[in-house]
């Protein structure tokens, strides 16, 4: 668990978010919040990634990838539910086509980071202390 | 079409008469299906008005637009998988939106209850349309992405280094948005309207309100509509502003990329300081901010165009930055107007079309729209460009007019409100419209048909005949949501 103490790898999935979400995860990335010079960083495999982010209510359609890419996440792993929607208390889980959260296709995140969207120096933090748990 | 196709066709009347709208220079702004077979189309004509044509499924059978308009296409693809109506003489009706996991009896607009669906354990894969022949390789992407990008599958089919031909495959982020709208009231719709797509949310907003208003019969105070002009313009600003910080990242300009987000970071917390949200969401419906923060809007709006100012400054004069764009993912005028282009993309093209100059809220305003042409890359950047330099204009212009309380206090969202409405708007993505209706104050049905949704079709065709690596590049140039298309 030591490496993992300076250097959090996060891979991404949406899963049927409005797109506000993945604005503020970009914006974690921009020179203001800087995640990179924390240790955090966003990589283009699950095979490279310590977290999953996932954030929508998962919608049937996106269901399998995102089924595939945590199983491709080597252990330990974390998954992070981004968002009001992932975290299943967002406004389209009971429409028909979403499955209501992250909890009920994969298993209980060890992170929620509630908000609609949440700020991201609000899953800034969440990050670093997972980083530094 | 010949005579005799028009007389043996017992659907001529509907052709025609969408046909006419579209020779007339009509502006098309929906295609809604009904519960009851009822297919309808919404035209918005030079002089402003809305004209409606319409036809009733046989058979749950209605004869296909899409050989006479091919903007239609999706559409009616659309119809067919969520309405289970069969439109005749459409050339192309694999699943848009439905995938192989759906039940074949499953047509969720159709659905009275909420049942729990048992979706089959398969893969979400419809099939793909490809190239095939000696030296072509099909490459595809998604639906997840290396980086933070909404889901999306991309079927590509190339040649060398080129693309021939890209199979957009959407709606992986379908969660089922207009059903779920169905039986909420006016209020408890708000937030999930909201919520549509995080990059066009005022627009969304305005479009639900001026629905719910015109079968209301509500006459929005002057002031108000000076408030919804500031919110729809600032959201133009902050989207643009995105767009704009992106483009250069896909040619490798880090620099513009990296400064055009920082630019946009500010714009938006300056917005969520005043309006209560870092995306607007819910903003225009709440009636009494602004006046109280006038002054802190124009002191937002000062401070950020002293960025802008710089940031162009910093990408009017790299011309390797606008060489890379030239020729680039080209979309010619008569294609932007036969795939129903809207938006920046149409403007980029060379077609005046800018439906705030047919909005009553924008009636005191004269709209500017850029003369460009050239319907490349480097057009759509340089469309952008002008507007939101526009929309501050249009911005400083409506806060002369705000001025004392302009709280309504009279206005209440009747409880039996019943009937069907149709509103559009200019969303940052081009023209966005919904139609809503409604019966006693309940939701029956509501279509919502974004400026994504128009423009992802024409994103496809643009790319065809470019190098590969250039597909992020004009990808980002038309910047489209995935959210307000996939519903």
């Amino acid at each position: 668990m030591i490496q993992r103490k300076k250097s959090l790898q996060c891979r991404h999935v949406d899963a049927g978010s409005c797109n506000a979400c993945e604005q503020e995860l970009t914006a974690l990335l921009s020179k203001e919040l800087d995640i990179q010079h924390y240790g955090i960083d966003i990589v283009a495999s699950p095979r490279h990634a310590d977290a999953l982010l996932v954030t929508g209510p998962v919608t049937d359609t996106m269901q399998p990838a995102l089924k595939k890419v945590w199983e491709a996440v080597p252990k330990p792993r974390q998954l992070i539910a981004v968002g009001d929607c992932a975290a299943g208390c967002g406004v389209f889980q009971k429409a028909y086509a979403s499955h209501g959260g992250v909890d009920k296709v994969l298993e209980k995140p060890d992170q929620t980071i509630l908000g609609c969207p949440p700020d991201p120096e609000k899953i800034l933090d969440t990050l670093r202390e997972l980083m530094n748990s | 079409m010949s005579e005799a196709s028009r007389v043996e066709n017992p659907y001529n009347e509907w052709i025609n008469d969408n046909i006419s709208h579209k020779k007339a220079g009509d502006v098309w702004l929906a295609l809604t299906g009904y519960r009851d077979g009822q297919i309808k189309s919404h035209w918005l004509r030079a002089n402003g008005r809305i004209d409606e044509v319409k036809t009733a499924c046989m058979d749950a059978q209605f004869a296909s637009l899409t050989p006479s308009l091919p903007e239609v296409a999706w559409d009616e693809r659309e119809i067919h998988d969520l309405f289970g109506y069969h439109p005749k003489g459409h050339p192309d009706l694999r699943p848009l939106v439905r995938t192989p996991r759906w039940p074949a009896s499953f047509y969720p607009m159709q659905k009275q209850s909420d049942d729990h669906i048992e979706w089959t354990d398969v893969e979400p894969d419809n099939p793909a349309k490809v190239v095939e022949g000696e030296g072509i390789t099909i490459m595809k992407v998604g639906p997840t992405h290396a980086g933070i990008i909404e889901s999306g599958h991309f079927v590509f089919s190339i040649i060398g280094e080129n693309i021939l031909h890209l199979d957009a495959h959407l709606f992986q982020n379908h969660r089922g948005v207009e059903k779920a709208l169905e039986s909420l009231s006016v209020q408890e719709a708000k937030p999930l309207i909201s919520r549509i797509c995080g990059a066009d949310t005022v627009s969304h907003q305005y479009n639900f309100l001026s629905a719910v208003e015109q079968l209301a019969g509500r006459k929005v105070p002057e002031m108000i509509e000076w408030q919804r002009i500031i919110l729809l313009e600032s959201e133009r600003i902050l989207s643009h502003l995105n767009d704009l910080a992106q483009i250069p990242a896909g040619v490798g300009f880090t620099v513009a990329h990296q400064r055009g987000l920082a630019m946009k970071e500010m714009w938006q917390k300056g917005l969520s300081a005043i309006f209560g949200h870092r995306f607007l969401f819910d903003a225009m419906y709440q009636e009494k901010l602004a006046v109280s923060k006038k002054e802190q809007l124009q002191q937002l709006l000062a401070s950020f165009i002293t960025q802008w100012h710089k940031w162009r400054k910093l990408a009017d004069r790299q011309q390797g930055f606008h060489d890379r764009m030239r020729g680039v993912g080209v979309v010619k005028r008569d294609d932007a107007e036969q795939l129903g282009a809207v938006g920046v993309a149409l403007r980029a093209a060379g077609v005046s079309v800018d439906v705030r100059t047919l909005m009553p809220l924008y009636r005191h305003n004269r709209i500017h729209i850029p003369q460009v042409t050239g319907g490349d890359v480097e057009a759509r950047f340089q469309v952008r460009l002008q507007e939101v330099e526009h929309s501050i204009a249009l911005i400083r212009n409506a806060l002369e007019h705000l001025q004392g309380n302009q709280q309504d206090t009279s206005w209440s969202i009747p409880d039996d409100l019943t009937g069907e409405a149709v509103s559009y708007s200019e969303s940052p993505h081009g023209l966005n419209a919904h139609v809503m209706q409604i019966q006693n104050g309940v939701i029956l049905r509501y279509h919502v048909k974004s400026g994504a949704y128009r423009n992802w079709p024409v994103l496809a065709f643009a790319v065809a005949g470019n190098a590969v690596a250039d597909f992020p590049l004009i990808n980002k140039s038309f910047e489209l949501c995935y959210s307000c298309a996939d519903r």
